[in-house]
């Protein structure tokens, strides 16, 4: 019986492809990156679509308010600007002398 | 770290999205999956075909994997239901030919005659105690694990794999004291 099936599995290795095969496993990871960048750019495409639908409707009760909001926010927006870009000119010169070295 | 863990640390790595630990996957079991299914359908270039549409398909399919399962009977699994699916719509599109066709003859060509009676008498065989005989005569799976993949109970397979080993054995015209 044992010869018998080692004579079997013997004439089955024949068939058997390389342990080790980088033209078929590249193959298979080329499709399986293509799949997932798909898969990204689909769900990329739903998000936007669906954000824009909700901004779209949103949009008349949204933009009131964005603009109520933003003339009250301007001097303070502006004012973080400002200190915003003094930080990074005064970084960069001064950064070691005023304890912003990075 | 043994074989089986190798493949559990990948198998939890690819399921969090890690290409790399499935690449590894796929290096590791792409010879038993091919030949596998090169012995369930005989015809080396489709097998290589649904070969690597069972990886794409476990690729999608990774989260589903349960800790601790063979990853090896998985993949065989995935790809029998393709080779039946694909046995049953005729007409079926090649995107491999000739040049695996030529491997296959070159293979024939250097093989003994036994191969080829072998081939002949595996191809006679019904499609399930094929694929009983090629997981459990030719890879070394158990009866259960064979069971399992094919998802056939399992004194089904044992009674495919007698008699596909039976079968097999008049071909090459061996005379077996156990059948």
């Amino acid at each position: 019986m044992r010869q018998a099936d080692d004579r079997l599995k013997a004439l089955f290795a024949l068939d058997e492809p390389p342990a080790r095969d980088t033209v078929f496993s590249t193959a298979v990871m080329e499709q399986v990156m293509r799949q997932r960048l798909r898969e990204e750019v689909a769900l990329l495409c739903a998000v936007s679509v669906v954000a824009a639908g909700v901004l779209w409707l949103v949009w008349p009760t949204l933009q009131p308010a964005l603009v109520a909001v933003s003339q009250w926010m301007a001097p303070a927006v502006g004012a973080i600007a400002v200190a915003f870009c003094a930080t990074m000119f005064l970084g960069g010169r001064h950064g070691p002398g005023l304890g912003l070295a990075s | 770290m043994s074989p089986a863990s190798l493949d559990e640390v990948l198998v939890a790595a690819a399921q969090g999205g890690s290409a790399e630990a499935f690449s590894r996957l796929v290096e590791r079991h792409q010879q038993a999956l091919r030949a596998f299914l090169r012995r369930a359908c005989g015809d080396w270039a489709m097998a290589d075909d649904l070969a690597q549409e069972t990886l794409m398909a476990a690729w999608s399919r990774i989260g589903r994997l349960k800790a601790g399962a063979s990853v090896r009977a998985w993949l065989c699994g995935i790809g029998y239901n393709k080779h039946l699916t694909a046995v049953r719509s005729a007409g079926r599109e090649r995107v491999r030919g000739a040049a695996y066709e030529a491997d296959r003859q070159a293979a024939l060509d250097a093989a003994p005659e036994d191969k080829i009676a072998l081939d002949k008498a595996m191809s006679g065989l019904p499609s399930e105690q094929r694929a009983c005989v090629a997981l459990c005569l030719a890879a070394d799976f158990s009866h259960a694990e064979a069971a399992e993949a094919l998802d056939m109970p399992l004194g089904t397979v044992k009674s495919h794999v007698s008699r596909g080993r039976a079968r097999l054995l008049q071909a090459l015209g061996v005379c077996d004291e156990a059948s």
